[in-house]
C-alpha cells in the first residue's frame, strides 16, 4: 500500500482529500505545517508528498530547500497543491524538483487522485 | 600842388590797398580757422558714428557670445576706419597656450612682427606679473604680406590692457612704421571702446555665472542622477546622486568608463548616449536594477544654437538622467502582493467547501456518521471565515470610497462592550483566555457612536487579541473617561485591573475630554518594527498566531477607518513576551 504525506494547514481540504484517497485505499499520514512534514518526512517515509505553499512555522518552499539539502532523505516526489497562483512560486518550486502543480480551487478530488495516481505509477 | 594831390592820393590808395589785403587776409584767416573746426566736428562725428557702429556691430554680431577673442576680433576688423596703423595685434590667455593674433595692414618685415609679439609678451607679463614661455604661443597672422626687403621698425605704439571682470584676459596692441602717430584722443576712443565691449562681457558673464549657478545648485540638489557628456562622452556635469548610484560618491574626476564598469552591463550607457545623439531621440529605459534600487533611465541629446546661429543646432552631447523608482515599484509589489494574498484567503475556504461538497455527493449513505458531522462544521467554519473576509473586503472598499457613514447617536456604550464580550466568551472559552471589562466610574451614561461600526471596532480588536494570546492568558477590556491635562495612565489606575503595559503619555496630554476603551492581551507582542506598519491595509504580518489561525490584516485598517471617522485616533503599545494594548478614542464633543 502506497504512503501519501499531505502537508497543509487547510483542514477542510486535508479532510477532504484524506477522505478521498483512503476510499482509493492508500495510506494517509497528514501534518498541519511544514515543520511536521519534514519531520513526519523522515519517519514514514511516504511514497509521495503533497505540499502547500503558504503554512506557519515552516511554508512550503522553505520545506522543499531544507528536503533537497537532507541528503540522508531518498529523493521523494512532491506535488505542490496551492491557491497560489503567483508565477514566482511555482517558477521557485519548479527549480526544486517539483512534480507537479496544482491550484486547489481549479481541480476536484477526482482530477487531483488522477494525477496523484500518474504519478505513483511511473 | 598836384605832386601833394598825387601823393596824397598814392597814400590813401596805399591805405585803402593795405586794408584790403588786411581784410582779405582776415577772412582768408578767418575761412581757414573755420574750416579747420568743421573739420575737427567732422572727424568727432566720425569717431562718435565709429563707436556706435562698433558697438552696434558688436551687439549685432556678437548676440550673447562670452567669447572675449570673436569680440575683439570683431573690433579689430573695422578700427582701420578710425586709425591709421600698420598692424593691429592681440595676445589672448588661452586654454593651453597664448593666442596671439595680427592683422596687417600694410605689409611689414619679419622683425616688425617678431618686436611686437616681445613688447606684448613683455607687457603681459609685466600686467600678470607671470613668465610666460615664448614658445607657449599659438600665431595667427592674417592681411598684408611679410615683405623681407622692406625694413622699417616700430615708430610708434600703444597697449590697451584687455580686462574681463577685473581680470586681466590679454592686451591689444596698434603699431606702425610711421614716428609720433598716436595720440591721446586715439588712445581714448579704442579704450573706451574696449572698456565698453568688457564692461558688456563682465555683465553678461556675470548674469551666466547666476543662472549657472542657479542651475550647479539644482542640478547638485536633484534627487535623480544627473550627468551631461560632451560628444566625447566626456563627463561635463554630474551630480552628487548620479556618483552615489554607481557607488562612487568620493570620486571626483568621474569617467563615461566609471559609468561602464559600475553599470555591469545592465545599461548601455554610452551606446543609448551615441544612439540619441545621432538620430536626436530622447531615450527611456525600462527598469534598471542597479546597486538594490530601481531606476528608470532617460537619454537626451543636447543641441545649442549659440555656435552657429538660430537655425542650425549642433549636436554638444547628452544628459542621462537616473529616476529612481523603487518606491513605486515596492509599492507596486505590496498591491500585487495584497491581490495575491486576497485571492488566496478567498479561494482557500470555497475550494474547502467544494471538496466536501464533492465528497457529500458521492452519497451520504456512504460516509460515516461521525465523518459527516465533522464535514458539516468544516463547511461552517470555512464559510463563515469567508463571509468576515469578504465583509472586511467590502469595508475596505467603503472606507476608500469614503463612504462609510458613521452616523452618531448617543449610545449606552457600557451596553455596547458587554454585548461584544459576552458575544466573544464561548470563543475565549475555547481558547482557555479569560476576558474581563472594568468601566470607570466617571463614564456617561451615554456616549455619541455609531453602534454597528464601533461594535465592529470591538470584534476586530477583540478576535485579534484572543487569536494571538496563548492558553490561560486574558484578554482586558477597559474604558476610562479622558480629561484634558489628566494624565491617561493615572486615568486608568482608577480601573480594578490594569493595561499590560503603560499607555504612552504625550499622546493624550493635549487631548480633549474623551472616551478611552483599551484592549489589553497577554499575548505574543509585536515586534517594534511592525508597529509602523500595523495599520496599513497592504501589510499583512508574518506573525503567525498562536492558534494557526491566519489573518488578513485587513482588521485593523477597518479600526481605524471607522474610529478616524468619529474624529478619533487608535494606537497601540506591545513589547514581544509581555503584549499589547490597542486602544481608540472617542471625542465626547
Amino acid at each position: 500500500m502506497k504512503k501519501i504525506l499531505i502537508i497543509d494547514d487547510d483542514i477542510t481540504f486535508l479532510k477532504a482529500l484524506s477522505a478521498k484517497l483512503e476510499l482509493l485505499t492508500y495510506q494517509v499520514i497528514t501534518a498541519l505545517d511544514g515543520e511536521e512534514g519534514l519531520i513526519k518526512t523522515i519517519s514514514e517515509k511516504p511514497d509521495l508528498i503533497l505540499l502547500d505553499i503558504k503554512m506557519p512555522k515552516l511554508d512550503g518552499i522553505s520545506f522543499l530547500k531544507k528536503l533537497r539539502m537532507n541528503e540522508n532523505i531518498p529523493k521523494i516526489p512532491v506535488i505542490i497543491t496551492s491557491n497560489l497562483s503567483t508565477i514566482d512560486k511555482i517558477s521557485e518550486g519548479v527549480s526544486l524538483g517539483i512534480k507537479g502543480y496544482i491550484l486547489k480551487s481549479n481541480e476536484t478530488l477526482d482530477t487531483i487522485t488522477k494525477e496523484v495516481q500518474t504519478i505513483l505509477n511511473t | 600842388m598836384t605832386t601833394v594831390t598825387t601823393i596824397g592820393i598814392l597814400v590813401l590808395v596805399g591805405l585803402i590797398a593795405i586794408f584790403a589785403i588786411g581784410l582779405s587776409v582776415y577772412f582768408v584767416f578767418k575761412n581757414y580757422k573755420a574750416k579747420g573746426i568743421l573739420e575737427k566736428r567732422e572727424r568727432d562725428i566720425s569717431r562718435r558714428m565709429y563707436e556706435l557702429a562698433i558697438l552696434k556691430e558688436l551687439g549685432d554680431r556678437i548676440g550673447y557670445s562670452l567669447d572675449v577673442q570673436q569680440i575683439i576680433d570683431i573690433i579689430i576688423n573695422s578700427l582701420h576706419q578710425f586709425i591709421d596703423y600698420s598692424a593691429v595685434s592681440y595676445m589672448l590667455l588661452g586654454p593651453e597656450k597664448l593666442i596671439f593674433k595680427m592683422h596687417l595692414e600694410r605689409s611689414v618685415h619679419q622683425r616688425f612682427v617678431i618686436d611686437i609679439k616681445d613688447r606684448m609678451l613683455n607687457s603681459l607679463s609685466a600686467l600678470l606679473d607671470r613668465e610666460f614661455n615664448k614658445k607657449n604661443v599659438k600665431e595667427i597672422i592674417s592681411g598684408a604680406i611679410i615683405i623681407e626687403e622692406l625694413y622699417e621698425p616700430v615708430r610708434s605704439f600703444f597697449n590697451i590692457p584687455l580686462v574681463i571682470d577685473e581680470k586681466v584676459v590679454g592686451v591689444l596692441t596698434v603699431a606702425d612704421t610711421k614716428i609720433g602717430l598716436y595720440k591721446e584722443e586715439e588712445m581714448t576712443i579704442l579704450y573706451k571702446i574696449i572698456q565698453q565691449a568688457s564692461k558688456a562681457v563682465t555683465s553678461l558673464q556675470g548674469v551666466v555665472k547666476t543662472e549657472q549657478a542657479k542651475v550647479n545648485a539644482m542640478v547638485e540638489s536633484m534627487a535623480d542622477g544627473v550627468v551631461m557628456t560632451d560628444i566625447d562622452y566626456r563627463i561635463m556635469v554630474i551630480n552628487p546622486s548620479a556618483r552615489a548610484i554607481i557607488g562612487l560618491p568620493k570620486k571626483e574626476n568621474v569617467t563615461i568608463f566609471d559609468f561602464i564598469d559600475n553599470l555591469e552591463g545592465k545599461f548601455d550607457i554610452r551606446g543609448k548616449l551615441e544612439e540619441s545623439v545621432k538620430l536626436n531621440k530622447p531615450f527611456k529605459s525600462e527598469e534598471v536594477l542597479i546597486r538594490d534600487k530601481f531606476y528608470k533611465i532617460f537619454v537626451f541629446p543636447v543641441k545649442t544654437n549659440v555656435i552657429r546661429g538660430i537655425d542650425e543646432k549642433d549636436a554638444v552631447g547628452g544628459v542621462v538622467i537616473f529616476h529612481d523608482v523603487t518606491a513605486e515599484k515596492s509599492i507596486e509589489q505590496i498591491r500585487e502582493q495584497f491581490t495575491s494574498m486576497i485571492v488566496h484567503e478567498l479561494r482557500t475556504p470555497l475550494s474547502g467547501i467544494n471538496k466536501i461538497s464533492e465528497l457529500l455527493r458521492g452519497g451520504p449513505e456512504k460516509i460515516k456518521k461521525e465523518d459527516f458531522d465533522e464535514y458539516i462544521r468544516l463547511i461552517n467554519v470555512d464559510s463563515n471565515g469567508m463571509l468576515e473576509l469578504v465583509n472586511d473586503i467590502l469595508d475596505i472598499a467603503k472606507l476608500e470610497a469614503g463612504k462609510f457613514d458613521v452616523k452618531k447617536e448617543p449610545v449606552d456604550i457600557k451596553k455596547v462592550i458587554d454585548n461584544r464580550a459576552e458575544f466573544f466568551k464561548p470563543s475565549a472559552l475555547d481558547a482557555k483566555l479569560a476576558i474581563r471589562v472594568a468601566y470607570d466610574t466617571e463614564l456617561p451614561t451615554l456616549v455619541p457612536i455609531d453602534q454597528a461600526g464601533i461594535k465592529q471596532v470591538l470584534n476586530n480588536l477583540i478576535s485579534n487579541a484572543l487569536k494571538f494570546t496563548k492558553a490561560n492568558g486574558s484578554v482586558e477590556i477597559l474604558i476610562v473617561r479622558h480629561k484634558k491635562g489628566i494624565k491617561i495612565n493615572d486615568e486608568f489606575a482608577r480601573l480594578p485591573t490594569k493595561t499590560a503595559l503603560s499607555l504612552p503619555e504625550d499622546k493624550f496630554v493635549n487631548m480633549p475630554e474623551s472616551v478611552v476603551v483599551a484592549i489589553s492581551d497577554t499575548g505574543a507582542g509585536i515586534d517594534a518594527g511592525e508597529i509602523k506598519e500595523l495599520f496599513n491595509k497592504f501589510k499583512q504580518l508574518n506573525t503567525k498566531s498562536e492558534t494557526g489561525i491566519k489573518g488578513t490584516g485587513l482588521g485593523l485598517a477597518i479600526v481605524k477607518g471607522i474610529v478616524e471617522g468619529h474624529g478619533g485616533s487608535v494606537g497601540v503599545v506591545s513589547e514581544i513576551g509581555i503584549g499589547s494594548v490597542f486602544f481608540f478614542v472617542l471625542p465626547l464633543n
